[in-house]
Formats: structure tokens, C-alpha cells, sequence
């Protein structure tokens, strides 16, 4: 059984977990971002952050380093470390004109990357001489706001998905912070900023998630025309893209788990599985939620009966309540826990605001037939 | 074949469609190449009469060859797609022969397309 966590009223805007998943930080749609600690079996607040003017947009907690990134629809984004007893926030300078959308660490956490409405990527990194960071822009051939970003595991090559219906691969290689980077089958030429590769959705939509599979090679992205497409770059020269319009409500959030599951969920309220094996086939395997509707409301008193058909014309037991765990769309799911390379358990947020972690062997088990290979 | 090119001929071609005894395959053949990019508005219009036509020709019941749910499962995702297009197209000129048929027509290809069919009608970029 999935576990639940009933944190805020309304929607929780972007969530993100610390090293050993102790701690979680959330942004409850507005300007401040939570940070909340398992006491007993239940989360509580622990800090408030405020130093953001407008909705915190993305947020990402650098597991190794411990620093907190955020970024808003203020145009600024803040590094946060944490002092022993409080978050001291530094200031990036992103040099954007529009709202921030999407932030995300590298693997190696010696830069993060920014995406936002102004149409462009920012890259940014710690300059020790003047004590701050600073960002260099990936522009081209970006056309339209970004929405997502996910990093190869190489710490060069990042994945940005955006609202020109287009998902891309752009190198960040940065040469003041680091070494040149190795050839991948993504291209052997990297300079910074160069669109490595550029791929389309299948009906024409946002593209609201990107995810790189665990060895890089895989990319895989979900948009707004009920689509989830990958590609599997390893075969080089035939690297072909697999589409598959689906029957579903579009997906907002995607992930790889291993190099061949991939967990997507979005407007549907549920997660589900797809599976791309190495014939190049994209197959839909099993909603991941099993949860029964409550067997609520069975008898009612005859006064109610008289008071449902006064007020809403009905006798039948009015029922709001959604079958699936999350009662409103999925926003974002990330890995909790697992090893390099296949994780075992995600964790997602919705507009709902609840927090869900699921566990990927207790799912095995509930569901007849489901396998995550 | 490209629509600017040769509307006249594809619309003829497509008018062969009365003649072809079996519905399912005068159904793909008026899905065929749907004049996305056209900017001619008659070819348009005269495209979607075509089709209309073929679409009513199809029976309500489930069993038969001429049902909708037969035309419906020969179709690719594709293919589809334009069905849904159509049909939607067709609920926004409502006329006294079409609006029952439409419906039903609605009611199969949701069967086999689903919410996803109706996003890509509302997300596409080019409409029929």
C-alpha cells in the first residue's frame, strides 16, 4: 500500500526529498517553501522560507552537499545552506526576464540548471572569487517557455523539454568549473550550449516531462497530446523514436526506474507503467494504483434522503471522492530510493496536496502480473 | 498526393467512395490524407461533405460489416484521430440528418480511442 501523507490544503507546487529522506521541503503554492521533518510517523513543519517575492516554481535538494536550490516566478532563483540552525539563502543571478519554471541540481552538484519563461536555460555555477553564482544562457534553438529538465548522468548532457511542442539535448559543458567531457553516443563534439539532439511529439503538445533512463542512453518524454515517446540513442544510427499516442489523459510527470520501466502519471490521478524493451516496443503494462473507493454511505437516514433530494434533486449518496490514492492531477514524481541504476521506490506530489510514496515491491505484490523489470 | 496541387482530383477521387460496396474501405479512403494545410476553404468544406456522406452510410447496430464499431476497429491510431476530428468538426454544424449518426460515430471511436483521441483533437495544431 502506497503511503500517504495528507500535507497541505491545496495544490503543492513542486516537492523535493534530503539525502536519507528525513527531511522534505514543498512549495504549498505560494511564495514559501516548507520544510517539514518526520516526527512520529508524521510530518511537520520544521522551517518557512520566505525570502521569494512570487509562487516558488521548482525546488531541488542537492543530496550530498545538503543545499536547498529554489526557483520562482520572481525571476530569481536561491541557493540554500543550511547553518545548524536556520536556511541561509544566497542570491543567483539568472538574468532572466520571465518567471522560472523548473530547477534541478547536476549528479556531480557543482552547477544546477534553471528553466524558465524567457525562453532559455540557465546554467548555473559558484564563482569562488566574488562569492556568488553566476549563469551562462543556452538560447538557441529554444523557442518557448521550458517546462522540464533532467540531467544525463554524465553531468554534461541535459534534457530540456518546452512548450515548442520540442524535447532537446543540450551539452553544459562549462570549462571554468570543469574537464572536457567524454564522447557518449549522444555526439563526441560539446561545447557549451550545443543542441546535441532535437526530437518532436507525436501529435503536437507541450512536452511536459523529460527523463533520461539510468544509463543516459534512453530518453524518454511525455506531452500534452495524450503521447509518451523514447528514444534509445545507444543504437546510434538507428536511434529511432518510438511514439505511442495513448487513450489517456495527457502525462505530466515521467520517470525512468530502470533501463526499461518508466513510470508516468498527469491528469488521470494515478501512476502508471509503461515498460520499452530492446526491440524498440513502448507497451502500456498496469495502472499502479489499486485503491477501492470507500464502501461509504451505504444506509442513509430518511431525513438526509429528504435533505440530498431538497438540495440536489437526488437521493443517491453524493460522491466526490476519486477511486485513485491522489484525489486531483499528478505533478511531479521522484526517484525516493533504489540503487544506481533501478529504483524501487518514487514518491509524487499532486494538486491534491498529498504527498504518496510508493514502493515498487508492495506494488509487485498487490497487483496480479506486475513486473518491473 | 499533395492537396494544393490536385484538390479537384483528390475530391473526385474521394467521390469515388459512393461507388466502393464496402463501407470500411470507402471509410479509409475518405480518412486518407485530410487537408490539413489547405488554405482553400471550398476544398475544405467539400472534402468534409465527402466525408460526412461516407460517415452516414454506416449503420448504428453492432454486428454487421456496415456497423461503426466494424469501420471504427479497422482504423490505425492514426486514422483515428481523423475520425475524431471529423466528427467534432461535424458536431459544430449541427444538421437535422447528421447529429444522431455523429453521435453514435462518437460513442465507437471513444470506444477504441479514448480521452487520449479527444486531447489530440483539442491539442492539434491542424485541424481538418
Amino acid at each position: 500500500m502506497p503511503e500517504v501523507y495528507e500535507v497541505v490544503n491545496g495544490p503543492i507546487t513542486c516537492h523535493c526529498w534530503n539525502k536519507d529522506r528525513s527531511k522534505l521541503a514543498i512549495c504549498p503554492n505560494n511564495n514559501e517553501v516548507h520544510i517539514y521533518a518526520k516526527k512520529s510517523g508524521k510530518w511537520e513543519v520544521e522551517h518557512i522560507l520566505t525570502e521569494h517575492g512570487q509562487r516558488v516554481t521548482g525546488m531541488d535538494w542537492a543530496a550530498e552537499s545538503d543545499r536547498l536550490v529554489t526557483c520562482a516566478a520572481d525571476r530569481n532563483a536561491y541557493v540554500w545552506t543550511y547553518t545548524g540552525s536556520a536556511w541561509k539563502p544566497s542570491l543567483v543571478i539568472l538574468r532572466i526576464n520571465r518567471a522560472a519554471t523548473v530547477v534541478k541540481w547536476s549528479p556531480k552538484e557543482n552547477k544546477f540548471a534553471v528553466g524558465s519563461g524567457a525562453r532559455c536555460v540557465s546554467i548555473c555555477y559558484f564563482e569562488k572569487e566574488n562569492d556568488w553564482w553566476v549563469s551562462k544562457h543556452i538560447k538557441k534553438p529554444i523557442r518557448s517557455t521550458v517546462l522540464s529538465l533532467d540531467w544525463h548522468p554524465n553531468n554534461y548532457l541535459l534534457a530540456v523539454g518546452s512548450t515548442d511542442f520540442k524535447a532537446r539535448v543540450f551539452s553544459t559543458y562549462t570549462k571554468e568549473i570543469e574537464e572536457k567531457p567524454d564522447s557518449t553516443c549522444w555526439g563526441k563534439k560539446m561545447p557549451f550550449g550545443q543542441c546535441m539532439a532535437e526530437f518532436t511529439t507525436a501529435g503536437g503538445g507541450w512536452v511536459h516531462c523529460v527523463s533520461f533512463s539510468p544509463s543516459g542512453n534512453k530518453l524518454c518524454w511525455v506531452s500534452h497530446d495524450s503521447s509518451i515517446s523514447v528514444v534509445d540513442q545507444s543504437k546510434e544510427q538507428d536511434a529511432v523514436v518510438v511514439s505511442v499516442k495513448h487513450t489517456y489523459l495527457p502525462y505530466l510527470a515521467c520517470q525512468f526506474l530502470t533501463e526499461s520501466s518508466i513510470v508516468a502519471a498527469g491528469y488521470d490521478c494515478y501512476p502508471v507503467l509503461w515498460n520499452y524493451d530492446d526491440n524498440n516496443k513502448l507497451t502500456f503494462i498496469n495502472k499502479l494504483d489499486q485503491s477501492e473507493k470507500k464502501a461509504g454511505g451505504a444506509s442513509m437516514s430518511a431525513m438526509n434522503k429528504f435533505k440530498q433530494l431538497d438540495t440536489k434533486a437526488t437521493t443517491a449518496s453524493a460522491d466526490t471522492e476519486l477511486e485513485s490514492t491522489h484525489q486531483n492531477s499528478i505533478t511531479q514524481i521522484l526517484v525516493y530510493s533504489g540503487s544506481q541504476g533501478s529504483a524501487d521506490v518514487f514518491s509524487t506530489i499532486g494538486v491534491d496536496g498529498r504527498v504518496v510514496i510508493w514502493a515498487c515491491k508492495s506494488l509487485e505484490a498487490a497487483i496480479a502480473g506486475l513486473k518491473f523489470s | 498526393m499533395s492537396w494544393t496541387m490536385n484538390s479537384t482530383a483528390m475530391i473526385q477521387r474521394k467521390s469515388q467512395t459512393q461507388m466502393i460496396p464496402s463501407k470500411v474501405e470507402a471509410l479509409k479512403l475518405a480518412l486518407k490524407d485530410p487537408p490539413v494545410q489547405n488554405k482553400d476553404k471550398n476544398v475544405v468544406e467539400r472534402n468534409y461533405a465527402v466525408v460526412l456522406d461516407v460517415l452516414t452510410g454506416f449503420s448504428i447496430g453492432k454486428k454487421d460489416k456496415d456497423s461503426m464499431q466494424a469501420g471504427v476497429e479497422a482504423l490505425s491510431t492514426d486514422e483515428l484521430d481523423s475520425l475524431m476530428k471529423y466528427i467534432y468538426r461535424g458536431f459544430t454544424r449541427p444538421t437535422e440528418n447528421s447529429c444522431e449518426k455523429l453521435l453514435n460515430w462518437h460513442e465507437a471511436a471513444f470506444a477504441v480511442g479514448g480521452l487520449g483521441s479527444i486531447i489530440r483533437v483539442m491539442s492539434a495544431r491542424k485541424s481538418v
